[in-house]
């Protein structure tokens, strides 16, 4: 227990954000430096933080376990902390220093107080032993009998303190009274053994069994309330139990992690998970060999016929067990009521045959398995569920049968004393059979001994009288013999009792002769043998794992269903469970091997709790119908002579609580109350349940944004890398645009996704429905409403606005804004001319950038620096750059369409979220230019499918391509000469060089690009061999590629260092700095230039 | 951690292992006796895990090592810590990432070559096919961790004791 405390400790504290933080971010790191850059900065003489500095640090040591150092890593580093602790703790106030050393002396005494309570954990060595040679599977058995041993406990406590000892203590001595006394006929025998194995005797008349609690209502001088405290207590055991089991589920399932998700990691599990790394024994390394060979395997024969033998065998077997069961209790039944002595066999027959049931039912389904010749694990499953049935077969057929025989035994009670014949309806007895009762009770008064004795005295006179007539003259007197043997509660408790000490000697008997004879003899004779002994017939004994847990299970049901009656077999099991915790654990570490076929149940599995829960709601309910339904029994146990067992409690109200009290609780039982009640349980039931349906689906979304966002680093951070320059100054200026980093990437994936979807959807309603991140486009115009920038009011007013404006060929250059210059920008002049190309857009880009879209200080850092470098870039003209120009310049005029949209204020009160927005909208753009070329200059309908994918590939490609080869764009220009080409061809081309582009810096291509591709080669009719075509375009100038060259070149090496950037934004801002420092100033033309790109695109 | 680590570590090699420590921590156990622990002598990746934890990676062990070892594969560690260093141990040719090589290694390891290579190379594609979030063909560390902190019993299982 302590480790797992301990466990959960260290995890919570970890758990806290900031540490959290911390330790992902060394986990990534790994290195020890930046921890430490805060050391040195922590001298100045503010306390405050001196203060944060010394928590820093002891952070660092709590977690320094947390770290993938090495040990003289954690040394050195734990040293420097502590040295930095105490040489600034000094400075602090002194209480602070009591503070904390107190504090270290406490987790000292707490951990100290830690280990030995461990002392007191029962069982724990011997678990740990078990555990370390054959793995936690077969430790889960010990822990989980440990953990039913801990309930049993409980239960006995509570069934000791409040009903065994004040009986004892405070209640009528043995033999007072005609319930506490062995019948004279019995007193012979009362000692014998055969009569106290079948708990007859002394045993019966004990404070073992329900019918020795006397009736009265109070006992004792402080008038403890005997009757209602055995009901209570009866009906607590099963409340603690329920209470407990599902707590403990809760818990499960809340440390486990697997529940949550429904993800399926079956084979990597298998893989990955499958090695127990406690096993430190050959043999069970052996099988844990075979287990994982047999798990990994997928068996292919399927024999359907042999199956449904199978099945039927075991339906028979169930069948013929159940009625064995329900035989056997008839027959014993008879041959009590046909003999006066019954021989040993004749007693126990009937746990007996129980017992043997039990034990044997699950190894004839073994063999029925095998020939099912399903799959080793779902063998497994059917074997666990026919156990569990065949288990609760017996249990129920036995309390069927156990009560008819209560049934009957009333019948007959009441035949006898109503000089009726037995056959008579049951019911009729009843009716009038209360007469009298209810005449003899309330003379004598409740709760006094002797006159309950003086009116049994007439009745015994009286029967033989009245039973004379009667034909069955043996059976009567058998009954006159022994009028409170009638005790059904009793016999009900002293089956059970028996049932349960039968089946611990079986098991006794089963360990000692199936395993460690087995194995004695199988390791002994194996040398003079005709055969190998230890690997053919029989072997070792298997540790069945979950097959002894269902004993386990059965074996507190039995309890469970019996704890009513015999209010001690909660603690005949405690017993029960010391013994099997020996017995198992001595003969699984001596004569075992572990089970072949391993049994997935590790400690957070709530499987076992799962049959346990199960178990006990079935046992339950067989013993609150005996309650509700039978009458108590009319000469012995605490509610004799009352109708029903749960008047008790009414009785009680009524009598001892103020007459309010008893109105009060009326009104509550009374169906007005009832009715509503059951109906707000309804609706809750239902609430709850509608609310756990939405937190799934939030789940599930955040599932898939957390993937994106796995993903995300890859797709976004090595466009981040790649804006090097840029970002250095746009992050400088900006810091905060870090954190829009995520969003856009998370966007971007959800559009992928939906863009898969849009093949059948359309194109809104698919948009819609990755609800995190909406991108609503409404036909060919871009709206992009992204969540995390919907918070800004004017996102909504674009959403709504745009939609009336645009077709693509509106928001086109085909359109120029006004104000805008050169009448080049139109699409077919750009391509045609390139040089004028060049230049009309470079100043578009600078108007883009003197655009509001970015903040001000950015716009005056831009300006200075583009102004003069215009001509340079013009001439530069070719450059890689051209087409992200393009880009930008859709964009641009698209915005200059709406000038409205975008007023400064907007944008520089959401400079973020716009910056966020910006990336879509341009390379949406970019996309919708493509069909624009084509023959038809607006996209008819049916094309819009196609596009409209496009842009999510191309929303993902502008991030890389920003610090990328010109390849690609020169490929566009390339293409826009011969404007046949189909628009899916432009978006794999650009994915083309991306990938040529990245799949060297590139830690981890990204999910993204794959998928396209491979869709753009089933659609796009072009050969796959495209992906070398940019080199071979015979159309590229030499100084395109030239150019194209080196500022991939460089770029690339900027992306090199920014990829590493991208590990971790902590270290983001640091080296974006030092890399600006490096930058030269001839350089920030260039930066200038890329930083538009990205800060649009980011 | 545990007391016993060290008077365990000496009891690997006696004549090796000086019992004070406080002047030559300089000393190294070879692989020979680190894999036949008891701990360690039936785990199939007993080589991978000296190899993860040696310093130099050729399966010999300090002290610091040592404790390392038995420090993340205590029950004490945290899950993230566990989960980097299984990690590690699967990672056979240390690239820092679990590629199919890696993962067939693991596999036969695992069975002691009783599966065939087709079987073994459709469990490894399986295996790819679940995890990989990325589509990349191998494992990385997020894949992993993503896959492994998800599993009922990593933590139950992947811890030795001492």
């Amino acid at each position: 227990m302590k480790p797992s405390k301990a466990c959960q400790r260290y995890r919570s504290v970890r758990r806290k954000p900031s540490q959290h933080y911390l330790y992902q971010e060394s986990l990534l790191l790994s290195n020890l430096d930046d921890s430490f850059n805060a050391d040195e900065t922590g001298d100045s003489n503010d306390p405050e933080q001196i203060f944060q500095n010394i928590q820093f640090q002891k952070d660092l040591m709590a977690n320094i376990r947390c770290r993938p150092w090495t040990m003289a890593q954690k040394l050195g580093a734990l040293r420097r902390a502590k040295e930095i602790v105490l040489k600034f703790e000094g400075r602090l106030t002194r209480t602070r220093g009591y503070q904390a050393a107190g504090a270290e002396l406490w987790r000292k005494f707490a951990r100290l107080a830690c280990n030995f309570m461990v002392m007191f954990i029962p069982w724990e060595m011997r678990i740990k032993k078990i555990e370390s040679h054959f793995g936690s599977g077969v430790a889960s058995y010990f822990i989980f009998l440990r953990w039913l041993f801990g309930i049993n406990i409980v239960l006995t406590i509570m069934t000791a303190a409040f009903i065994v000892i004040p009986e004892l203590i405070a209640g009528q001595p043995f033999g007072s009274t005609a319930s506490k006394t062995i019948p004279k006929e019995h007193m012979a025998s009362a000692q014998d053994l055969d009569t106290v194995w079948s708990l007859g005797g002394y045993l019966q008349y004990s404070v073992l069994f329900y019918g020795y609690y006397g009736r009265e209502r109070r006992i004792g001088r402080a008038g403890y309330r005997l009757p209602l405290a055995y009901f209570l207590v009866g009906m607590a055991v099963f409340a603690y139990s329920f209470i407990i089991l599902l707590k403990k589920m809760a818990k499960n399932s809340r440390n486990s992690l697997a529940s949550a998700s429904n993800e399926n990691y079956t084979f990597c599990w298998r893989v990955f998970c499958a090695w127990d790394y406690l096993i430190g024994n050959p043999e069970a390394a052996e099988s844990k060999t075979a287990a994982i060979v047999n798990s990994i395997r997928v068996s292919g024969v399927v024999t359907v016929c042999l199956r449904v033998v199978a099945n039927i065998l075991v339906l028979l077997s169930l069948a013929g067990s159940i009625s064995l069961i329900y035989f056997v209790v008839d027959r014993s039944q008879r041959l009590e009521q046909s003999k006066k002595e019954l021989t040993l066999w004749e007693k126990n027959e009937v746990s007996v045959v129980v017992s043997l049931v039990t034990m044997l039912a699950p190894s004839a389904f073994d063999l029925i398995a095998a020939l099912e010749m399903y799959h080793p694990r779902t063998t497994l499953r059917f074997q666990l569920a026919r156990v569990l049935v065949l288990y609760l077969g017996n249990l129920y057929s036995l309390i069927i049968a156990l009560l008819d025989k209560v049934n009957s035994m009333s019948t007959e009670e009441a035949a006898t004393k109503n000089n009726t014949s037995h056959w008579i309806d049951p019911t009729i007895f009843s009716a009038t059979r209360m007469a009298p009762e209810e005449e003899k009770w309330s003379t004598p008064g409740p709760g006094i001994g002797l006159p309950r004795n003086s009116t049994w005295a007439p009745e015994e006179a009286s029967v033989p009288a009245y039973t004379l007539p009667l034909s069955e003259a043996n059976k009567t007197t058998v009954y006159t013999q022994r009028p409170q043997d009638q005790c059904w509660e009793t016999y009900v408790g002293q089956e059970m009792l028996k049932l349960s000490i039968i089946d611990m000697l079986f098991t006794v008997a089963s360990v000692l002769l199936i395993d460690f004879f087995r194995g004695l003899f199988v390791r002994y004779l194996s040398d003079y043998w005709c055969w190998d002994l230890e690997s053919k017939f029989p072997e070792y004994g298997e540790f069945k794992i979950a097959e002894n847990v269902l004993h386990l299970v059965y074996n507190q049901g039995m309890i469970w269903m019996g704890a009513f009656f015999s209010p001690c077999l909660p603690a005949f099991n405690v017993l029960k469970l010391i013994g099997l915790m020996y017995l198992r654990s001595w003969a699984v570490l001596t004569c075992n091997v572990p089970h072949q076929q391993v049994f997935r149940a590790s400690r957070s599995n709530n499987f076992y709790l799962a049959m346990l829960l199960f178990m006990l709601f079935l046992c339950m309910l067989p013993t609150i119908f005996a309650i509700v339904r039978y009458k108590p029994s009319l000469n012995c146990g605490p509610f004799s002579g009352q109708e029903k067992m749960y008047d008790i409690v009414s009785e009680t109200i009524e009598k001892d609580f103020p007459a309010w009290f008893g109105s009060v609780v009326g009104y509550v039982s009374s169906p007005v109350v009832i009715l509503p009640a059951v109906l707000l349980l309804f609706m809750l039931v239902y609430y709850l349940q509608s609310i756990v349906r939405s937190l799934k689906l939030s789940n599930q979304q955040l599932r898939v944004q957390t993937q994106n966002a796995s993903i995300a680093p890859s797709v976004l951070y090595p466009a981040a890398g790649s804006q090097h320059s840029c970002s250095s100054i746009s992050l400088n200026a900006s810091p905060p645009l870090l954190t829009s980093h995520p969003p856009p990437a998370a966007r971007i994936q959800t559009q992928e996704e939906s863009s898969k979807r849009l093949q059948k959807d359309s194109d809104l309603s698919s948009q819609l429905s990755s609800a995190h991140s909406l991108t609503p486009q409404s036909n060919g115009t871009v709206v992009n409403l992204d969540s995390s920038s919907s918070r800004s009011g004017r996102v909504g007013t674009v959403a709504q606005r745009t939609p009336p404006s645009p077709q693509p060929g509106l928001s086109s250059p085909s359109s120029p804004p006004p104000g805008d210059p050169p009448p080049c920008s139109s699409a077919g002049d750009r391509r045609e001319n390139r040089s004028c190309s060049s230049v009309t857009q470079t100043k578009r880009t600078e108007d883009v950038r003197s655009e509001p879209l970015y903040r001000k200080d950015f716009q005056q850092m831009d300006r200075p620096l583009r102004g003069p470098g215009l001509p340079a870039v013009a001439s530069r003209g070719p450059r890689s750059h051209a087409p992200r120009y393009y880009i930008i310049n859709e964009r641009d005029s698209h915005q200059k369409t709406h000038p409205t949209f975008w007023p400064e204020g907007h944008f520089r009160m959401d400079a973020l979220e716009d910056l966020v927005e910006m990336c879509p909208r341009t390379t949406r753009q970019a996309v919708s230019r493509a069909p624009q070329q084509g023959p038809s200059p607006q996209l008819s309908e049916e094309e819009e499918g196609a596009p409209r994918r496009e842009p999510v590939e191309r929303s993902l490609h502008p991030q890389c391509l920003t610090g990328l080869q010109g390849a690609a764009h020169f490929y566009v220009g390339d293409r826009s000469e011969s404007r046949t080409l189909a628009p899916e061809y432009q978006g794999r081309v650009h994915f083309k060089s991306w990938d040529d582009g990245f799949e060297a810096p590139l830690d981890r291509p990204v999910y993204g690009h794959r998928k396209p591709r491979s869709r753009n080669f089933q659609s796009a009719q072009h050969p796959p061999k495209l992906r070398g075509k940019p080199k071979v375009e015979p159309s590229l100038t030499e100084s395109d590629s030239m150019s194209a060259a080196s500022s991939s070149d460089q770029q690339n090496g900027g992306d090199d260092r920014c990829l590493q950037v991208t590990r971790s934004q902590a270290k983001f801002p640091r080296s974006v700095r030092q890399l600006g420092k490096r930058k030269a100033i001839s350089r920030q033309e260039l930066i200038a230039d890329l930083s538009d790109l990205i800060c649009s695109n980011v | 951690m545990t007391l016993g680590d060290p008077r365990s570590f000496c009891d690997l090699a006696p004549q090796l292992v000086p019992l004070d420590y406080t002047s030559c921590p300089d000393v190294k156990v070879p692989y020979e006796l680190i894999g036949s622990m008891p701990e360690l002598k039936d785990n199939p990746f007993r080589q991978r895990i000296a190899q993860v934890f040696s310093e130099d990676g050729d399966g010999h062990m300090t002290l610091d090592n040592f404790l390392d070892m038995f420090s993340v594969m205590s029950e004490m560690a945290p899950r993230d810590l566990k989960a980097y260093y299984a990690f590690k141990i699967y990672d056979f040719n240390n690239d820092g990432y679990i590629c199919a090589w890696d993962l067939e290694q693991t596999v036969t390891k695992l069975t002691r070559g009783e599966l065939s290579a087709e079987e073994v190379s459709l469990v490894c594609e399986k295996v790819l096919d679940e995890a990989d979030g990325d589509h990349d063909g191998r494992l990385s560390l997020e894949d992993f961790q993503n896959m492994i902190l998800r599993a009922p019993d990593f933590l139950s299982t992947f811890h030795i004791r001492i």
